[in-house]
């Protein structure tokens, strides 16, 4: 009867399982590692146009929206790492970085619904390729291992070193 | 029946500190949501008011004089203008050199109409041997630059071949549009009909081309070199190791598109080492090659056409003196 209350062994000094120990930092190490890979991703698509011409690569937008899309979602990318790092809104960050890593992987299986033999510009590059070097399996691999950090964050958003704490959430 | 008053009062009074609790809990989402939506705002318009500072204002002005060279490029520059020499090799169906050109292409035109730059095109075709239609709308297009340089219009027309890139995978730069542009600029009526006369010259070896000779030439090549050869041979070596191997390119003589193919080759023989011509676009000053950075930002390219010292053009200008006016 006792030991089905509570199922994770429970510090005695604290009273908080383990769980409650390890998760915070869990989450930390998913702010900061979500936000490494966001940096990356943005910084890689310098210079703008370069990043204009992969999303015209998709062959979902018209001209001047994909123009708008080169400059601004790196941007936003940056925007997204920032807010991990500082720790601010970290549910709804981790939320919508999982959302934009679901786009992600919805656009790159559009183009491959369509045969298009493109490098998917995640991390710079972009445009067309040789067929044979498509790699749009480890790109999805890939965006859906970034999604379950966004995920993890969401679901769990309590962290240390998070600004979010100083303004009393998710404390 | 007073302790029973006493109870509900109680829970009203615990229900209401839920209530407020809630409440603050909300305001504080509210508030912490709203700053992280300020926090992107902000980084996103900043952001994007300093790359936009980069793109060009448009330049309107007067194109410095076009002169068509022996190897089929055309040099843009003032008359005697003492200036760095900038290279500039594009494909008219790659999509990368449409955006150098929506973004640099008023930089060249006006570094080289203020005497600034000594600007040289080299249209070619690094998709010719890649399947129908990607590698005939790269000849085409490049076919039809090199006959609008005959008439001192390159510039123009090349303009007008990236603003209308064709998708890669769709067949485009028909030659009546191709026609109509050209006659849509400042040319006279022979000029059209030499230009009419030409398009219908090539388009008989860009088919046969693009559709018999590398297609037969490729799987034979792949056969008997083997792929991972293959892959380090750019097309003229291949058209040379097809001459010696039954595969007769005699038909590419004395067609501008068969010169299309040669400036190609010659590009990837004239730069070697950290220079070497790898794709395009590909951006040359005085020999060096310009990386991502300096090509695709409209202040890159400026600053390094700034920082170089003049240079020469390695070319001759064509027998005919196009370009004189």
């Amino acid at each position: 009867m006792t030991d089905t209350v509570e199922e994770s062994p429970t510090d005695p000094g604290t009273g908080r399982s383990r769980w409650e120990t390890v998760q915070p930092w869990l989450t930390l190490a998913c702010r900061v590692g979500l936000a490494a890979v966001m940096i990356t991703a943005a910084v890689t698509k310098y210079p703008p146009a370069l990043g204009v011409e992969a999303v015209e690569a998709y062959e979902l937008f018209p001209p001047e929206i994909a123009e708008l899309i080169g400059y601004t979602l790196p941007l936003f990318e940056l925007a997204l790492a920032l807010l991990l790092l500082m720790g601010l809104a970290t549910r709804y960050t981790g939320l919508v970085s999982a959302l934009l890593m679901v786009a992600f992987i919805a656009g790159i299986l559009s183009a491959m619904a369509r045969g298009l033999s493109i490098d998917c510009g995640c991390f710079g590059g972009g445009g067309q390729i040789d067929p044979a070097e498509t790699t749009y399996g480890l790109s999805i691999a890939r965006d859906l291992g970034f999604m379950a950090l966004g995920a993890f964050i969401a679901i769990w958003p309590r962290s240390p070193l998070a600004l979010d704490r100083a303004l009393g959430l998710f404390r | 029946m007073g302790s029973e008053a006493r109870k509900r009062a109680r829970e009203r009074i615990k229900e209401q500190r839920e209530k407020e609790k809630k409440a603050a809990k909300r305001n504080r989402t509210l508030l912490v949501v709203g700053a992280a939506a300020a926090v992107v705002l902000l980084v996103v318009g900043i952001g994007y008011v300093i790359l936009s500072s980069d793109r060009g204002d448009g330049y309107e002005g007067e194109i410095a004089q076009q002169t068509l060279q022996s190897d089929g490029s055309v040099v843009m520059a003032q008359e005697g203008a003492e200036a760095p020499v900038v290279q500039v090799y594009a494909d008219y169906q790659c999509p990368a050199c449409r955006q150098f050109e929506n973004l640099n292409g008023d930089t060249l035109k006006e570094k080289a109409a203020q005497g600034e730059a000594i600007v040289q095109f080299h249209p070619v075709s690094i998709f010719a041997q890649q399947p129908v239609p990607t590698s005939s709308n790269s000849l085409r297009g490049a076919v039809a630059a090199r006959t609008a340089a005959d008439h001192d219009v390159f510039v123009e027309y090349n303009d007008i071949l990236f603003a209308n890139q064709p998708n890669q995978q769709e067949e485009g730069f028909a030659p009546s549009e191709l026609q109509e542009w050209f006659d849509g600029l400042d040319t006279t009526e022979e000029q059209q009909a030499d230009f009419a006369e030409r398009l219908e010259q090539e388009e008989p070896v860009i088919t046969e081309f693009t559709e018999e000779y590398v297609p037969a030439l490729m799987s034979a090549a792949e056969q008997e070199v083997g792929q991972d050869n293959l892959r380090t041979m750019v097309l003229t070596d291949l058209i040379a190791w097809g001459e010696e191997n039954g595969h007769d390119s005699s038909f590419l003589e004395g067609t501008y598109t068969g010169e299309i193919i040669d400036a190609t080759g010659a590009a990837y023989t004239r730069y070697s080492g950290e220079n070497a011509f790898s794709g395009t676009p590909s951006v040359y000053i005085n020999g060096e090659i310009l990386d991502n950075n300096a090509t695709m930002t409209v202040r890159g390219l400026s600053d390094a056409i700034d920082s170089a010292g003049p240079g020469e053009v390695e070319s001759e200008p064509a027998d005919d003196g196009g370009g004189a006016e």
